[in-house]
């Protein structure tokens, strides 16, 4: 904190108390935070979900979302009292010197306009600039940003251009007005951890140019090791400690921050395939696979998976782990090339299978939310499969229905009558877990299952599945992007590309080199808890090596030579 | 001046007093206001127009009274889910409640509450109301208030059963269309296009004229009218549920159509599957009322209220509103169920105050 000087304060945030509405009572969300920002610095908020970061994020703007209210404390930016301050004058204040960078870039612009509209919206609307002017000014920062053919980019609609780019649009967009103060929430979480790379650089780059203070939430704490000057963490809506990145990730204080940090330890040895000639379980052999109408989305993809095995297939969005999955269920039948059970071919349309074959094949999915039926009750929604396959009724259903919620670590009495709604989202996981452990299968599709948790509930989740494996000797197709699970988990690793498998093996040779450059890309693109990780890989790869940005050639921006040496 | 005239601005300008003395802002700006506007209706219309804003006011409020009681009532006696629920229904539904429920007491219990028979002739034609019959009689001097409580049992059961008869027919193509996809869902599709291009009235007249007006005919016709537009919403929202994950494993786990549709999907488009049935019988109630007048429904002496209309259309032109009694009956019930409809639609958007 001596970087910074007293008088240099932005933003001080006091005591601040912010309270929810539910169930016809006010709740307490944010339990009296302090917060200090100063000009050019960027302070990290992590924290789990629910812990209020965002809702601090919102209040540092003098928002309190729908349903919510500030019911005490201070919010002073820049000398002025937000919490006091009337509408019109926080209005003024948004998008000139306050900016909001949201988590889905895709779900934020407007897809009814071009993007290069709605990036100068804000500065003519506040007679910044003229529109030309402002139009020239956002090419400008596109080159900055790093976006490809910035003269020309801005005249595209948001669905013409990818994620990552408009992620860093977005972040052009919310420098427009040349703001003193941004709010990033979770602004890569959405992203695959290569585009990651690029936005998180972009990011970097121009909040150091401009010198702007940054208020940056994230529940990685890998990404914000890169970005943030200080590091807050919250939970509960209260603070649990705050200290400079270096100190934080060497020395922290606090019991429920050094959890954290552990989070990532979680390590299982790593099994080999049997020798004495088993069978594998599952046997993906030479398939294709395309959408109606559409090009190919698999290519000629083959693997194992062994008895007691966790595969786990790695890959970007959109190369085609997911497709396999449905391969291997039977939702697509794949156009050419076949799936084994066992040695057994299992037909290619699930409509087509018999009730064992189907009951070998469940799936956990990737969004709980979506993957439980809301309006049933838990009992039913895991003794259905139960009932289904084994015929089980009322005495022995109930029976095994808690059965299958002490394996899964979940109280049968409180549980049993509940819905899904009304569980948390790792809860809901595992109620996910139980329906699939109760068609009693041999093998199972993890589809990204602990992408959408915490990192605390995924290692639990990820324990769990560990756990199960051991005593039910199951198997595990397990999908990620995040090549942090698979190292923790997976015996084996596939990793696509573009549909094809472009490197597969056992885990502990997948992680030494040498790679394939794929590979070696995704596992270079992981972030870690190291706070030069980022520079040290830009220096590494050269800025313009990021990523999709790879096929881009341009001079370094100004002043970031150092940082970045041309190729 | 006269006594009520004085009683009104003394109450009105207390009112107000009181109101903005305890910071009802909202009630104050709103009694405040009435009281200015009554200085300009006082000069203009004089004793006379007060007296209308009066009653007015008066009617508003015993409305709004009975309908607070009423919910009060509802929620005393519902289970506790249900209660928290009710406790956000705003003042206009609990009085569309309350007038539904006053209707379905009148229809269920007819016979004991109406003073005569259905088509009792006990006065001559177009009697004046007296002690014995409180609306007067109409044109075959039948008790006009007893086939007013017949007609509620008539009316609305008509149009309850038909309305039920468009949804298990609209409902099902719907779930089984979005359940199953490809040509049968396109099929289902055109079937129903084409149903609704077919002007409703006048198919409804065309049948009628060729099937005769049997009950179950107009059950039938009214039915099939009504069909085509729960089949579209119903699609629309099941076809938003079938792409879940859920519904997925479902499938995965060998579940069939029937299965689907009733654990799966139903339970899931209820809410707005019961809104649409209050709009619904909205307008069927209204169409089979109008069938009514053109004499194509309910045949007599069965009384409905379409056709009491109808029957004494004549006393209009001497300046007596009898005729317009059922007319108002029907208007208050459509009323009533579109305030417990808007209520219902609110809730299922998932649209929240604040």
């Amino acid at each position: 904190m001596t970087k910074f000087s007293e008088k240099d304060v932005l933003l001080r945030i006091k005591d601040l108390q912010i309270q929810g509405y539910s169930e016809e009572t006010w709740i307490d969300i944010i339990k009296g935070v302090d917060l200090t920002l100063h000009r050019g610095e960027v302070l990290g908020l992590i924290g789990e979900s629910g812990a209020g970061k965002s809702t601090i994020g919102a209040a540092a703007m003098g928002y309190a979302r729908d349903g919510t209210r500030i019911s005490g404390g201070s919010i002073e930016f820049d000398g002025m009292e937000l919490t006091t301050a009337t509408e019109g004058e926080k209005r003024a204040l948004r998008g000139s010197r306050i900016a909001y960078v949201a988590q889905s870039a895709a779900a934020s612009f407007n897809p009814a306009h071009k993007i290069i509209d709605q990036h100068t919206e804000a500065p003519v609307q506040y007679r910044i600039q003229k529109r030309m002017a402002a139009q020239e000014d956002a090419m400008e920062l596109y080159e900055r940003l790093r976006l490809p053919n910035p003269g020309e980019i801005g005249f595209r609609y948001p669905h013409q251009v990818s994620g990552g780019q408009l992620q860093r649009a977005m972040t052009a967009m919310a420098m427009s007005c040349r703001p003193d103060l941004i709010i990033f929430d979770e602004p890569t979480t959405a992203l695959d951890v290569t585009t990651q790379i690029e936005v998180l650089a972009a990011i970097r780059d121009i909040v150091d140019q401009f010198n702007t203070a940054a208020i940056y939430i994230t529940h990685d704490l890998a990404v914000v090791a890169q970005m943030a000057d200080t590091i807050k963490v919250l939970l509960k809506g209260e603070e649990v400690e705050q200290a400079s990145t270096e100190q934080m990730l060497s020395n922290p204080q606090e019991e429920y921050t050094k959890s954290l940090w552990a989070v990532r330890s979680f390590q299982r040895d790593q099994k080999s395939r049997p020798t004495d000639g088993t069978p594998p379980i599952i046997s993906v052999k030479n398939i294709d696979a395309s959408y109606t109408g559409s090009a190919k989305v698999l290519d000629d993809v083959s693997f194992d998976i062994y008895p007691g095995m966790t595969v786990a297939v790695v890959g970007e969005s959109g190369s085609g782990k997911s497709t396999t999955a449905r391969c291997i269920t039977g939702l697509l039948p794949p156009s050419k090339g076949e799936i084994l059970f066992k040695g057994e071919k299992l037909p290619a349309k699930y409509t087509d299978r018999n009730k064992d074959q189907l009951r070998q094949a469940q799936m956990i999915y990737q969004m709980a939310d979506t993957a439980l039926n809301p309006k049933v009750q838990i009992h039913e929604i895991i003794g259905r499969p139960a009932q289904f396959y084994s015929g089980l009724k009322g005495g022995d259903l109930k029976q095994r229905v808690d059965e299958l919620l002490d394996l899964i670590e979940l109280d049968p009495a409180k549980y049993y009558y509940r819905y899904p709604p009304e569980l948390s989202g790792g809860q809901k996981q595992r109620i996910g877990i139980a329906r699939a452990l109760a068609a009693e299968p041999e093998f199972i599709i993890c589809d990204e299952v602990t992408s959408a948790l915490d990192q605390l509930v995924a290692e639990g989740i990820l324990k769990l599945l560990d756990r199960l494996q051991q005593d039910l000797g199951l198997a595990y197709m397990f999908i990620t992007h995040d090549l942090a699970t698979v190292r923790s988990i997976a015996d084996e690793v596939v990793v696509m590309q573009q549909g094809k498998v472009v490197e597969q093996g056992p885990k502990d040779e997948m992680f030494t080199p040498p790679h394939h450059p794929y590979t070696d890309l995704l596992l270079s693109s992981v972030p870690e808890m190291d706070p030069n990780w980022l520079t040290t890989l830009l220096e590494e790869r050269g800025v313009d090596n990021v990523g999709e940005a790879a096929d881009v050639n341009q001079d370094p921006p100004d002043g970031k030579a150092e940082d970045e040496p041309t190729k | 001046m006269s006594a009520f005239v004085f009683g009104y601005y003394a109450f009105l300008i207390l009112a107000s007093v009181i109101l903005a003395y305890v910071e009802w802002r909202k009630w104050f700006m709103m009694v405040f206001s009435l009281t200015l506007i009554s200085f300009v209706l006082g000069i203009v219309g004089g004793t006379p127009a007060l007296r209308a804003v009066a009653t007015f006011a008066i009617v508003l409020a015993v409305a709004a009274m009975v309908s607070y009681a009423f919910k009060e009532f509802l929620i005393q006696l519902a289970k506790p889910n249900l209660a928290k629920e009710l406790r956000t229904a705003p003042l206009t539904a609990a009085f569309g409640m309350f007038v539904i429920f006053t209707y379905a007491i009148a229809g269920i219990f007819a016979p004991v509450i109406a003073p005569h028979g259905e088509a009792e002739v006990i006065a001559g034609a177009f009697a004046a109301p007296d002690a014995n019959m409180l609306l007067g009689a109409d044109q075959l001097g039948r008790d006009i208030f007893s086939r007013i409580i017949y007609g509620a049992r008539n009316s609305v059961g008509l149009a309850l059963v038909a309305t039920l008869g468009a949804f298990i027919l609209g409902a099902l193509a719907g779930l089984l269309a979005a359940v199953k996809g490809g040509w049968f869902d396109t099929f289902m599709g055109r079937v129903a296009d084409v149903i609704m291009s077919i002007p409703s009235l006048i198919f409804a007249l065309l049948m009628l004229s060729i099937l005769g007006t049997a009950t179950w005919v107009i059950v039938f016709v009214v039915a099939i009218i009504y069909s085509p537009r729960v089949f579209r919403l119903t699609r629309a929202v099941a076809g938003n549920i079938v792409v879940m994950d859920y519904i997925e494993a479902a499938k995965l786990r060998g579940e069939g159509d029937w299965y689907l549709i009733r654990r799966e999907i139903l339970p899931n488009s209820m809410a707005p599957l019961i809104a649409e049935f209050g709009l619904e019988f909205c307008f069927v109630f209204l169409l089979i009322a109008g069938l009514s007048f053109l004499g194509l429904g309910l045949q007599p002496p069965t009384a409905d209220w379409g056709s009491m209309v109808r029957e004494n259309a004549t006393l209009i032109s001497f300046g007596d509103v009898t005729p317009l009694i059922p007319a108002a009956a029907i208007a208050l019930l459509t009323v009533s169920v579109n305030f417990v409809v808007d209520w219902m639609l609110y809730r299922s958007s998932g649209l929240k105050e604040q």
